[in-house]
């Protein structure tokens, strides 16, 4: 299938690999179909692409590059996990999101936005100072 | 707004499907129990909008940007690439 997206332009997908979130991302709840895209220049970034509004997607991150173990510490195995990057031309604003993450069933590809229970985790977690963490 | 007053163990019926419960209060802090269907989020309300504020800013993320911070990144060898010590 075809999306066309403000940033991307045409995109094809397969709609078996679309994303479902029933209750939405937090503060966009109208909108709840969404498509992974992974761009080459992006890398090592995902983009979560809405295919219902032109104008939406949110640039993501897989933890464990950051934080090796925080998916299993947080949510478990079972589940595909990423954490949204609110990001800047300046990387050291640049902060991703570890409260609340994006979990992603493998096998029906439900999805949802967590606020995880946990005051230890930031909102915004920087990006570079993750090296010095991550690298343990 | 509906304004309310419940005792400890008493409750409120939201719609069917939710309930939210007086469990404890003590030291100006009240305990609820909530119970609602899996597809409706519960959320404190300050954290919901902190996640909101940073869904927003990331959602006005340009794909320049993430290319930038992308290659910042690689540069220095944050993402994963870096050999175990």
């Amino acid at each position: 299938m075809k999306w066309s997206n403000r940033q991307f332009g045409d995109l094809d997908f397969d709609p078996d690999h679309v994303v479902e979130f029933s209750s939405g991302m937090i503060g966009f709840e109208q909108y709840k179909r969404f498509i992974i895209v992974h761009d080459e220049d992006s890398e090592p970034f995902r983009w979560l692409v809405s295919i219902e509004s032109k104008d939406l997607n949110f640039p993501m991150l897989d933890p464990g590059l950051l934080l090796p173990g925080y998916s299993e510490g947080t949510v478990g195995a079972e589940k595909e996990v990423w954490v949204i990057a609110a990001l800047h031309a300046n990387v050291e604003k640049s902060t991703v999101n570890l409260r609340s993450p994006v979990v992603i069933d493998r096998k029906t590809r439900a999805a949802q936005q967590l606020i995880l229970d946990d005051d230890s985790l930031p909102f915004q977690f920087p990006l570079v100072a993750a090296k010095s963490k991550g690298g343990n | 707004m509906l304004v309310l007053t419940r005792k400890i163990d008493e409750e409120i019926k939201i719609g069917e499907q939710i309930v939210v419960r007086v469990l404890a209060i003590k030291d100006g802090q009240i305990k609820l129990g909530i119970a609602a269907p899996r597809s409706i989020s519960v959320f404190r309300g300050e954290l919901y909008a902190e996640a909101q504020r940073q869904n927003e800013a990331a959602s006005r993320v340009e794909r320049s940007a993430v290319a930038e911070a992308a290659a910042t990144l690689s540069g220095l060898n944050v993402a994963g690439t870096e050999p175990k010590s």
